[in-house]
């Protein structure tokens, strides 16, 4: 508190000390000295105008000295002086009012520019903010985009790492691939060498048996030979006279011996020689080709197959050269119209289905393969079978396809491949609605029933069944057998019918193929020498022997179902065809 | 109390002195001069504000005749680097008012004066004397982070006799660490008129080492304790034309009794025998 106060006593002295000494220093004088100062200034302006004004009057009296005159004249001269020093002020006046206006006009005119250059730059800060707004909204823009650009790179990498992925997994399956389909030819190749060791086994087989039979027959011969026989003087004779009696052209007579009986058609065939006049339906005019209308090469090897397309215009052959080539036949000729590939080995057998529009080749590379005929596009190609497929035919319906093959199997194609073990190659195949007939290397004639899937009949022949074939209303089944003897057999009756056989008739291959005439009143069979023989069924005795124009092994024959033309093909590549003009 | 301090400081800032320039008699003119008369600023500098002083006299000189003004007093050339009211105080405080100057314009005393040829001499000497007492108030730090812009403001407002412009930069300087208690040392000179030395200026404190606040009493028995031997009141410890008591504390004084140069100009002066 004391403290306090002692404070407050020192400041407060200063203070008032401070007042005191203002009051007595400034306050005092500083009145005065203003008014002093102003008056100072009022006389200084006041020296200073009558300097101005004594300097005129020195000048004017300098004048006025060197001239003496009286006082009034000075006076008056004095006042002359006067006069124009004011008309002199005055013009000074004039002149400075004048440049005053000329001032004001500049002054104005400024103003007027300033203003334009205000409104210049108004509508610059205008268009600058535009500017401003439009770079706003670009750069927004930009980056939007800038991001939709990161988004698709981020997409496009990750594609990208996908893509590598599978490749390296592709490349993985393909090695697999490549080494599966490796192992699997080494098995099929092996699977194939064991297949013929099979085949040349059961052909040593034949071989032998065929040479016990040819021992067998030739002991018999001598046997013969050594005691007369009672001869029989029925039927042989006559059928050779009547055969003889009938032919227009070169006839060979037939074997002396025959051991099968011939039966003689009971209903159906009347027994009047008559050949030409069958209709058994569709076809109208069968006639027996007389001679070659037209010999060309077929193929660049031998030729296998041949049949003619249920329109009668167009025929396929199929030969060892892997193509089944598509001829024309225009006016006795054949012109070559096209050739379907596709195979990777020799044709087997060929069929057109029903409409003509699809053409089934059965080959040796396992295989059976399907093209339309139009445009000779291969459809289909069924495979599955574990050995050259010797015949694939369609079944009636044409959806259907029965194929069988050396590997003794019959496999039912229906788009769905059904797999028969039929116990035995099969060389040749015939279908009807229900049933399907496989001829085989075992000498057995199989017949299947489709739905059932498993054999219903079996008919042993002679030799190994090379070739079947149906007539038109599907009664009688046409067999071909490596004995050398070509059957009919009654399908109702399901016993052998005829047998037809001729001197010079070998069967060539396994495969030769033999044909019924589209009236199912002739039948038409390749030798292995060449000649085309044609039997007559009504009289079961040989009709023809056509042999000039094949120079090889006939392998398959086909009759048009017109009943004009015939067509034969051969080991030596060449194709024939036959008319009877 | 602090409306007290905030009169101080516009009392010590506005404080004036009458005084009447007079014409060196054989000074060659064309006319008689008349004296000039004009209150002086305490704070400012003289070269700085006798312009009109000078303009008047000129106008009766030839300028032939005039070389760079100076003033004297009674025979004392004055300074003019000192602050006006420390010269009143120092030579003519207790005579009759108004302070009488003669006006130079030859025979500059080169042994006496400095040559102030341009305002930018007085800026300069100006703004020396504010470093110097930074230097011991706050080890120069507070005058150092200043920007040119506020050492320029301190300038003009002395210069064109501005008090907010001037103590708008200046209380920066005035402030101190609430620990410390006070500035560092305090910047002071004390002026003599019988002697030699032109001013004697020693380092104190404004806090003893025990936390007792230093008074001026402290400062002058420190440092001249002539000024107050008590022989029947000898001496005058005078401040901008005051005197304040022995008791009141140096910090005080220091912060608002100072010059605008950051100085606490003490004068000490016979006293006066009536």
């Amino acid at each position: 508190m004391a403290e306090r106060r002692l404070e407050c006593s020192w400041k407060r002295h200063v203070v008032e000390q401070l007042k005191q000494r203002d009051r007595v220093q400034r306050h005092a004088f500083e009145e005065i000295i203003h008014q002093y100062n102003r008056l100072l200034e009022k006389s200084d302006l006041q020296t200073v105008l009558s300097e101005r004004y004594q300097s005129d009057k020195y000048d004017l009296q300098n004048r006025h000295d060197s001239s003496p005159g009286l006082d009034l004249s000075r006076n008056d001269s004095l006042q002359q002086e006067m006069a124009q020093m004011r008309i002199r002020h005055q013009e000074e006046l004039t002149e400075l009012h004048k440049k005053r206006g000329e001032l004001a006009q500049s002054v104005i005119e400024l103003n007027h520019q300033i203003q334009q250059k205000d409104k210049e730059i108004q509508s610059n800060e205008a268009k600058m903010e535009e500017y401003q707004r439009q770079i706003a909204e670009l750069e927004g823009e930009c980056r939007e985009l800038r991001g939709k650009l990161q988004d698709l790179e981020q997409a496009n990498q990750t594609l990208k790492d996908e893509y590598d992925a599978l490749q390296i997994t592709f490349g993985a399956l393909e090695e697999k691939l490549r080494r599966t389909t490796d192992d699997n030819q080494e098995l099929v190749s092996r699977w194939m060498a064991e297949k013929s060791q099979e085949a040349n086994k059961l052909n040593a087989e034949n071989e032998k048996d065929c040479k016990r039979r040819q021992a067998k027959l030739q002991k018999e011969l001598a046997e013969a030979a050594k005691e007369p026989l009672p001869l029989d003087p029925d039927d042989d004779i006559e059928v050779l006279a009547e055969d003889s009696g009938k032919g227009t052209g070169e006839t060979s007579p037939n074997r002396p011996l025959s051991r099968t009986p011939r039966r003689r058609p009971g209903n159906s065939y009347g027994s009047s020689p008559e050949c030409t006049e069958t209709p058994s339906g569709v076809c109208a005019d069968v006639r027996v080709p007389a001679t070659a209308l037209h010999v060309f090469e077929a193929h660049d090897g031998e030729v296998n197959a041949v049949r003619f397309s249920p329109g009668s215009r167009l025929l396929a052959t199929g030969g060892m050269d892997r193509r089944v080539k598509l001829w024309e036949v225009v006016s006795g000729r054949c012109e070559p119209k096209g050739a379907l590939t596709g195979s990777n080995a020799g044709i087997t057998s060929i069929e057109f289905d029903s409409a003509g529009s699809y053409l089934l080749a059965a080959s040796n590379d396992f295989a059976s393969r399907i093209w339309t005929v139009d445009d000779f596009r291969l459809r289909h190609t069924l495979t599955g079978h574990s050995g050259k497929v010797l015949a694939a035919r369609f079944l009636l319906d044409n959806a259907r396809i029965v194929s069988g093959s050396y590997d003794r199997t019959l496999k039912l194609w229906d788009l769905r491949m059904k797999t028969v073990f039929a116990g035995s190659s099969c060389n040749d195949i015939v279908c009807t609605e229900q049933c399907v007939m496989s001829g085989h290397f075992d000498k057995r004639v199989r017949f299947w029933d489709i739905r059932a899937e498993s054999i219903v009949r079996e008919l042993e022949l002679m030799g190994r069944v090379t070739s079947l074939d149906l007539n038109h209303d599907r009664t009688e089944l046409l067999t071909c057998s490596r004995d050398d003897l070509v059957k009919i057999i009654d399908l109702r009756s399901n016993a052998v019918r005829q047998t037809f056989s001729a001197q010079g008739f070998k069967c060539g291959a396994d495969w030769t193929r033999v044909t019924f005439s589209p009236d199912g009143s002739y039948v038409a069979g390749g030798s292995a020498d060449g000649a085309l023989y044609i039997w007559n069924v009504l009289t079961g005795k040989l009709e023809r022997t056509l042999d000039k124009n094949h120079s090889s092994a006939i392998n398959s024959v086909s009759w048009s179902p017109s009943g004009a033309y015939v067509v034969s093909v051969e080991k030596g590549c060449k194709a024939v065809l036959w008319s009877d003009m | 109390m602090i409306a007290d301090d905030k009169d101080v400081l516009r009392d010590v800032w506005f404080g004036r002195i009458p005084t009447c320039f007079t014409l060196y008699q054989d000074e060659v003119t064309e006319r008689e001069a008349e004296p000039f008369y004009l209150l002086l600023p305490r704070v400012s500098y003289l070269t700085l504000v006798t312009d009109k002083v000078k303009k008047h006299f000129l106008k009766v000189m030839k300028a032939e005749d005039v070389e760079e003004i100076w003033f004297e007093y009674e025979g004392t050339p004055l300074k003019w680097h000192y602050p006006i009211g420390l010269l009143f105080d120092l030579h003519a405080s207790n005579t009759s008012l108004p302070w009488s100057i003669t006006v130079h314009f030859k025979n500059f005393p080169e042994r006496d004066l400095l040559h102030c040829p341009c305002n930018s001499v007085i800026e300069a000497h100006f703004m020396s004397s504010i470093k110097e007492a930074d230097a011991l108030k706050h080890k120069s730090q507070v005058i150092n982070d200043m920007q040119k812009k506020d050492h320029k403001q301190l300038w003009m407002g002395l210069q064109n006799d501005k008090f907010d412009q001037f103590w708008a930069i200046n209380r920066k300087l005035m402030e101190y660490p609430t620990e410390e208690g006070g500035f560092r040392y305090i910047p002071f000179r004390i002026y003599l008129t019988m002697s030699d030395r032109p001013f004697i200026q020693k380092l104190f404190r404004p806090i003893s080492p025990d936390g007792h606040t230093h008074t001026l009493g402290d400062l002058l028995k420190e440092v001249y304790p002539v000024a107050i031997a008590n022989e029947a009141k000898r001496y005058q410890v005078v401040i901008h034309g005051i005197e304040p008591l022995l008791e009141t504390p140096l910090q005080w004084l220091s912060e608002h009794l100072s010059h605008p140069d950051n100085f606490l100009h003490i004068s000490v002066i016979p006293a006066p025998s009536d």
